[in-house]
């Protein structure tokens, strides 16, 4: 069994962080995940919204690795969430449900505001990789925990750019606002 | 904060027949999202746009004879969303 962790902090809300990250696919940052789909949304009773999703990849690993294990093309995870508005905090809990009787990934996520600074968000993240019943083992795991830290980085590039992307919508919006308004606002003084 | 209803690039669903019906719910969950359930308001609205997507993605997974015993679309308030993933 291996264990991965990384923190990171995003110069970001984490109003704007947590919105972003469920438009965080498809970006270019992460090819490999092919489909997402919503299983089951809902807010409990305590105003939290908690979400089950399910998540299609084709994880990138070698072709080595695949004739090995017999691995097919699409592999599927599923991913609990939890987002408490008023904690301001998103967790996520994701693990394949493909070939995990063979290697397991068990990767948890957390989002939060900042505790000093509530323009900045904080994102952790804890993975625990095991692979059994094959030979290398060991050297399976540290593969998979190198490529982690690749993706892991891939991921925070993927929310820049969606928060990037969404910032300029928004201004795009307050221009084309603005246009209307110097428009209109000039015949509305003559009225 | 209100966005241009552009037409994004959006992603594919394990149902291809899926697809447009969860950008449409998808939309409206992030608006809703961003927009009432951050400022407090928990109210969905997307209720029904999203069991006419949920049916088709239940659908297109027993079509498809995925293997994914674990993959109960139930889990959320069930006993097994606290439960850690089985080990071999």
């Amino acid at each position: 069994m291996r264990i991965w962790n990384s923190e990171h902090t995003f110069n970001h809300s984490w109003d704007t962080v947590v919105t972003a990250a469920w438009r965080k696919y498809p970006n270019p940052h992460n090819p490999s995940v092919l489909g997402l789909d919503v299983l089951d949304r809902r807010v409990d009773s305590e105003g939290k919204l908690k979400s089950h999703r399910l998540l299609s990849t084709s994880w990138g690993f070698p072709s080595w690795v695949r004739k090995m294990i017999g691995m097919q093309d699409m592999c599927y995870a599923s991913e609990l969430s939890t987002v408490d508005p008023e904690n301001k905090t998103f967790t996520l809990r994701t693990r394949n449900v493909t070939l995990s009787n063979i290697v397991t990934v068990d990767e948890h996520v957390t989002y939060c505001q900042h505790p000093t600074d509530p323009n900045k968000t904080l994102l952790k993240q804890e993975a625990t990789v095991t692979v059994s019943g094959l030979p290398l083992c060991n050297k399976l795991e540290q593969m998979m925990t190198d490529a982690m830290t690749n993706n892991a980085s891939k991921g925070r590039q993927a929310m820049e750019f969606v928060i990037d992307k969404l910032t300029k919508e928004a201004r795009e919006l307050s221009a084309e606002a603005q246009k209307c308004m110097d428009t209109v606002l000039p015949h509305a003084n003559t009225l | 904060m209100k966005y241009l209803s552009k037409r994004a690039a959006s992603m594919d669903s394990v149902g291809t027949d899926c697809r447009e019906l969860k950008r449409t719910y998808d939309e409206c969950f992030n608006k809703w999202f961003s927009e009432k359930f951050l400022k407090g308001v928990t109210e969905d609205p997307c209720t029904a746009l999203f069991k006419v997507y949920q049916d088709c993605v239940k659908k297109a997974i027993r079509e498809k004879n995925l293997n994914l015993e674990e993959i109960e679309t139930d889990v959320l308030g069930t006993e097994r969303e606290k439960q850690p993933p089985p080990t071999t």
